[in-house]
């Protein structure tokens, strides 16, 4: 069937044809590059503490660990329930310390604090530090990502 | 938006580029098909250029880290093994295309007058490209890689006088150690991208000002003589060249990914049956034909010195071969022919 008219000449057509697989071929090499530059980050989905080395702890007390390549802290909270946090803090990415004569988070990126439970009290963090959840299950302390 | 080109075009005046590629022509002849390895070492250096940098970005040039790092790379990121892959195969197709592009102007004689400097300057892009592949070998820090770094540095201990420095020199000391890891991951990644880029501008600056060699039949009936534009005609000629050659590359890298050995022992004795890169195959071959001594003179001694002449001539074959344009020039072909006969054969020898 002949068109008595058309929207594209011939040239523009072939030219589209052109610059659409050129552009898709250079979209099959980018996004490989992209992939390879960005690498899958793989935060762990629980960490596992002997619980020998933390059930000498006090209500109250707060002892290290690592989540990852991340420092971890542990509270033993008053009820006898453990609470994890992530010691990032929530402004620009620093580790914080714990202070414990103060019983307060310090970040001396941006003097920044939190109180024992990693909630913001001065400073520009702008959120607590980051909750993981902790159970006891036989020997050992499993921590894992809170759910939610 | 015309504001915006006019102001740049003030500033740069990069409209004179323009006019440039719009006058360029390339002529049509029967050898017309040797002016297409040029761009096509361009794509796969392009290639070496963006591969390297992603390698680098997860590679560590030292003795505990550098052979764990590359097996990371070629099993926990994504496409890491293909990247490393294509990065070992384009560099053997560069050099493979780099040896025609050289070979096919030493044939066509088109390194005469007023084109010695370019030739010289391509010359020296062949010797920083095979040094580009030598320390590029030693990288992923395993036992061949150490033992053909051991051997390759140890070549220049036959010169005489200078032989130990440069021997030092390379290895960063009087052994292949971390250190010379270290050197050999700078010098690849810096110290030899430098020498290329200044070399590339000399070499390129050249062609344009000398315009493309016409080869001696077509020189001779230069009035019928064809030619196309250059934009856009040539290179998009070029464009399919440059899919094939990707098509290939890719094919290649897919299907024959290098290998990784474990982490090299300084200690450990030499692996069996170890070769270099394919295109030091004839200088390996040649090493090994001569005896420990000829007379009094050490055999790797003259070796190398008859290694260094032969290099020289080639580099110096503008100079020797000074004959106006529009002569044969038997003598330099029966050279270039004879070092390809005996390149060939050496590494044919070396393979068996």
């Amino acid at each position: 069937m002949k068109l008595p008219y058309s929207m594209f000449s011939r040239r523009s057509f072939l030219n589209g044809l052109l610059a659409g697989l050129g552009t898709a071929l250079a979209g099959t090499f980018i996004g490989p590059v992209i992939r390879f530059v960005f690498p899958p980050y793989k935060e762990p989905d629980e960490v596992r503490l002997a619980f020998v080395d933390y059930k000498d702890m006090k209500p109250g007390e707060i002892k290290g660990f690592a989540w990852g390549i991340k420092p971890g802290f542990l509270k033993l909270q008053e009820n006898g329930a453990y609470l994890p946090l992530v010691g990032v803090c929530s402004h620009l990415d620093c580790n914080v310390a714990y202070l414990p004569d103060q019983k307060r988070f310090f970040c001396a990126c941006h003097d920044g604090w939190y109180d024992e439970n990693g909630l913001a009290i001065k400073g520009p963090p702008p959120a607590p530090l980051r909750r993981l959840a902790a159970a006891v299950e036989g020997e050992e302390i499993i921590i894992r990502k809170a759910q939610g | 938006m015309t504001k915006l080109a006019a102001w740049f075009e003030e500033r740069l005046g990069l409209s004179a580029i323009a006019k440039f590629g719009a006058k360029k022509e390339v002529p049509r002849h029967k050898h017309t098909i040797w002016y297409y390895t040029g761009s096509a070492i361009l794509v796969f250096l392009m290639i070496q250029i963006v591969t390297g940098i992603m390698l680098a970005f997860y590679y560590r040039p030292t003795l505990e880290g550098a052979n764990e790092s590359i097996a990371r790379i070629m099993t926990e990121l994504p496409m890491g093994w293909i990247v490393r892959s294509i990065h070992s195969w384009s560099a053997t197709f560069m050099i493979a295309i780099l040896f025609v592009h050289l070979l096919s102007i030493a044939l066509t004689k088109a390194y005469r007058s007023p084109r010695e400097v370019t030739w010289m300057t391509g010359f020296l892009l062949l010797v920083v490209a095979l040094a580009f592949g030598f320390t590029g070998y030693l990288l992923p820090w395993d036992d061949l890689s150490l033992a053909a770094t051991k051997v390759g540095t140890d070549i220049p201990r036959a010169i005489p006088v200078v032989g130990a420095w440069a021997t030092k020199f390379l290895r960063a000391g009087d052994d292949v150690t971390g250190d010379t890891l270290t050197r050999f991951f700078i010098l690849h990644v810096s110290v030899l991208p430098l020498a290329i880029f200044l070399l590339l501008g000399v070499h390129f600056f050249l062609i344009q000002k000398h315009g493309m060699s016409l080869p001696l039949e077509a020189e001779t009936r230069k009035k019928r003589l064809r030619s196309i534009p250059f934009w856009p005609n040539f290179v998009f000629r070029e464009a399919a060249v440059w899919l094939v050659l990707l098509g290939v590359l890719l094919t290649v890298a897919i299907l024959f990914a290098p290998s990784l050995g474990p982490s090299a022992d300084l200690m450990a004795p030499a692996p069996t049956g170890i070769k270099p890169e394919w295109y030091f195959l004839f200088l390996f071959q040649t090493l090994k034909l001569f005896p420990a001594k000829v007379w009094f003179i050490p055999g790797e001694t003259i070796a190398v010195f008859l290694i260094g002449i032969g290099a020289l001539a080639f580099f110096l074959l503008p100079l020797i071969d000074n004959r106006p344009a529009e002569k044969k020039g038997r003598m330099a072909s029966a050279f270039v022919l004879a070092v390809i006969v005996y390149a060939l054969a050496m590494s044919a020898w070396s393979l068996l």
